[in-house]
């Protein structure tokens, strides 16, 4: 007889019925109820221990950093200085971050772009453009820091820029300023003649994380504004959109807003790699460049309601949907109508040498919500809803891109100028969450005097639309970017790098090496306490005559998350910080005589104030 | 069934095969760790770890280190226990001994066998125990915190300063300890009846 049977068959029965006793087999259901029924408050708290759900990378504007918060408490993380110095990480100070700065002292970021992989977030990096200085940046999401700034040549001011194609191939920065090629003098009676609105196609180098100009178009002497790439069947093209196609050069304000339509610029981003190849371009102080004019195809006009702002691709990649800014609605074009028409050469007329696609034969749709006013910019929904900002009646309305038919709307405090939905512009949206980005917040927080902040509001937008958070921000975000919390892969502390010759990762490796009247300290940093050279009679002392040229090369020993040391020389205007793990290098000329302090400025440790040391610098005899 | 016609000091092809066992056991338990020290403290609530091989140390060392010279305490490190060198070879042999006993089956073998695994699991107590007091009362007088003078212990809690270390044995450890209970069930199987 087997033994184990009944045993077996009663520990089974056991079991089943515990289960069927116990169990919770509406658990699932019971927490999306909950979910539902929480109130405005529970769904932003977010306790001690949990994170949120998702990072917010909003545009410092005119700080010329970038902002990152947390969705859905909009808690504000971390500053990620990229155009400007920043003394609190030491960017624009370090040898690294100061040749990138390329001496400018600050940059108004505007459009932040993610690398994207068919067309998704990728979470590897993050670009951005510089409207003050016409500059391009990478970010490196692994340590949130700048890696690459490119000057851009031949364009002022990329503004609707960076956007980037559906698997990171370009990111195109067209330019906001028409100025002449090379920047140079020109009288502005020749605008027409000499002024070019030159847009880039910037490539990144992910192995050597480099950003490179592919190369370049000149557009004609229009504002370029907003700008999307396409996706699925239309990702081999890119739109964006014009103001001033009257070409005025001065008092815009009147004079860009007087020609009833502008243009939404179509091209196709395959045909214009392809005309590169070929040798279809010009050289321009080493800048390939198309002439649309000269160098036919590829580049289209799509007449649109004047003055528009925001151009945005819906998430199937079947429509582009053009915000009006002037006329109070938005525009439905159809990708595939587009085609047509430029396959049939279905033209009015053409423009600056750029063939005109006939209205008619490309717009789907006219949409005008009812006394919205000042459309600006448009995001998707997990369903492919269209959420816009109107700027002047100051609200967000949710619409069908397929029937035009207006389904919520929820005022905002006040004029928001973009929004954001979570991973609300990718092929795939995940709806839940968007953020109104508003210029104006006088009534939102306690009073700072005659300017205020900003303001991020945000929308929970899974049911009927409502404000449920807001949150202050300097200047100034323009456009935003939501990504998932777990796409983003950070490191702990940097990786030894051997190969590093200006690295020390021992005490007694420290040195001070003097070659002339230079000097190279190889010095490390630890908890609490500098070591420029173990073998001196104060390691902590750096000595120098009056003139030297000095170079500090400083590790941070600690390989322990989040123990960041800070290294400042009191009246030498010097501060950098050194990341766990992390060799910095700073470089200067001791110009004055005198003793002059060290210290850490990144508070280590509970003996951090006494992390000091001595700069010496002997006077010329 | 096997040994009615054996002398009494033959073991079992069971008891064999369990001592052959036991020296599997050993040889595996090398590539575990064999004790550990876990440090919690307020801003390390993921804890810092001192893993200890038989032929290196492992874990946050490097941080420990940082942490503990405020103490006055002075650097783990493979260049401080010497041990380290030659211990795994120390296990192997005793795993060669174990098959040879296995081997062999003879139970007066088998009883030096045992004899010497008790005397060195003793005589590693104890080294890990000077160890311990080693670091815990050999603190620099020059330390910028002064704590009385410890010894933690080799299993269990202790609280020094902000941390507390917690000391347990590894999954090595147990293997070994498996491996000599393994030698003991063949004294108590073939005994005489």
């Amino acid at each position: 007889m087997k033994k184990w049977i009944p045993i077996a068959s009663g520990l089974l029965a056991g079991f089943i019925a515990a289960t069927i006793t116990f169990a919770d087999f509406s658990a699932k259901t019971n927490t999306e109820a909950a979910s539902s029924n929480k109130s405005d408050a529970e769904k932003v708290y977010v306790p001690f221990g949990q994170k949120d759900d998702y990072y917010l990378f909003a545009s410092g504007g005119h700080s010329g950093q970038m902002f990152i918060y947390g969705v859905p408490s909009m808690r504000k993380i971390r500053t990620i200085p990229v155009f400007s110095q920043d003394s609190a990480t030491g960017y624009g100070f370090d040898e690294h971050s100061k040749k990138l700065m390329g001496g400018y002292t600050w940059g108004d970021l505007h459009h932040p772009a993610f690398s994207e992989t068919k067309g998704d977030y990728d979470g590897k990096w993050m670009f951005a453009t510089d409207v003050g200085n016409s500059r391009a940046a990478v970010v490196d999401l692994e340590t949130f820091t700048t890696k690459d700034i490119i000057k851009v040549p031949n364009t002022a001011g990329p503004h609707c820029a960076a956007f980037v194609t559906e698997n990171t191939e370009y990111m195109f920065l067209p330019t906001r300023f028409a100025v002449p090629v090379g920047q140079k003098y020109e009288s502005l009676d020749n605008y027409s003649q000499n002024y070019r609105g030159v847009m880039s196609a910037v490539t990144f180098d992910e192995k050597n994380v480099k950003l490179n100009i592919a190369y370049q178009v000149a557009l004609p002497p229009w504002s370029y504004d907003l700008s999307d790439a396409g996706k699925k069947g239309s990702a081999d093209w890119a739109v964006m959109t014009t103001y001033n196609t009257e070409e005025a050069t001065t008092t815009l304000e009147v004079n860009a807003s007087q020609a009833d339509r502008d243009y939404i610029v179509l091209f196709n981003w395959k045909e214009l790699e392809k005309m590169v190849k070929e040798g279809k371009y010009e050289d321009v102080d080493g800048q390939k460049m198309i002439y649309p004019e000269k160098q036919k195809g590829g580049i289209y006009l799509v007449p649109v309601a004047k003055s528009p702002h925001g151009v945005d691709v819906t998430p199937d990649g079947k429509y582009f949907i053009a915000s009006g800014k002037l006329a109070p609605a938005m525009t439905v074009f159809s990708f595939e109508k587009a085609f047509k028409a430029v396959e049939n050469k279905d033209f009015a007329g053409e423009r600056n040498g750029i063939p005109i696609l006939n209205y008619k034969s490309v717009m789907e749709r006219e949409v005008n919500p009812e006394n919205a006013l000042g459309p600006l910019h448009t995001q998707f929904d997990d369903k492919g809803m269209a959420y816009t900002t109107m700027f002047i009646s100051s609200e967000v309305v949710k619409w069908d891109p397929n029937t035009g038919k207006t389904l919520d709307r929820v005022p905002v405090q006040y004029s928001p100028g973009h929004s954001v939905a979570a991973e609300g512009d990718t092929v795939s949206p995940d709806g839940h969450w968007l953020v109104a980005l508003n210029k104006i917040a006088k009534d939102s927080y306690l009073s700072v005097g005659p300017s205020h902040p900003e303001s991020m509001q945000l929308i929970d937008i899974s049911g009927k639309m409502k404000v449920i958070q807001s949150a202050p921000v300097d200047p100034e975000p323009h456009y935003a970017q939501m990504i998932k919390a777990d796409k983003i892969k950070t490191i702990n502390v940097y990786p030894k790098d051997e190969k590093n010759k200006d690295a020390v990762y021992k005490q007694n490796d420290t040195k001070i090496v003097r070659k002339g009247n230079e000097v190279h300290v190889y010095g490390i940093a630890m908890r609490s306490r500098f070591i420029f050279d173990a073998k001196a009679k104060r390691p902590d002392v750096i000595e120098v005559n009056e003139g030297d040229h000095v170079f500090i090369h400083l590790t941070n020993i600690d390989f322990d998350e989040d123990i960041t040391h800070g290294f400042a020389i009191n009246s030498y205007d010097l501060n950098i910080e050194v990341q766990p793990g992390q060799t910095n290098t700073i470089e200067f000329t001791a110009d004055k005589a005198g003793t002059f302090p060290i210290y850490c400025t990144n508070f280590c440790s509970a003996l951090h104030q006494e992390m000091n040391g001595y700069f010496l610098v002997k006077p010329k005899q | 069934m096997n040994d009615s016609s054996r002398k009494s000091t033959k073991l079992s092809i069971t008891s064999s095969l369990l001592i052959g066992l036991s020296a599997i056991l050993i040889v595996v338990s090398l590539f575990f760790p064999w004790w550990k020290m876990v440090f919690y403290a307020p801003q390390y609530p993921e804890g810092l770890n001192i893993i200890v091989y038989p032929n290196k140390l492992e874990g946050q060392i490097d941080i420990i280190n940082g942490l503990n010279h405020y103490i006055g305490m002075s650097n783990f490190g493979a260049e401080n226990f010497p041990e380290l060198s030659y211990l795994a070879y120390l296990v192997g042999g005793l795993a060669v001994i174990t098959l040879l006993t296995a081997i062999l089956r003879n139970k007066k073998v088998l009883y030096g066998l045992i004899s010497i695994f008790m005397i060195g699991g003793l005589a590693g107590i104890m080294d890990l125990h000077f160890a311990l007091q080693k670091y815990g009362t050999n603190l620099s007088p020059k330390a910028p915190i002064k704590i009385d003078p410890f010894v933690p212990p080799i299993i269990g809690q202790n609280t020094v300063a902000n941390f507390v270390t917690h000391s347990l044995l590894g999954t090595g450890i147990y293997f070994v300890i498996a491996a000599f209970i393994l030698l003991l069930i063949p004294v108590w199987k073939d005994r005489k009846k």
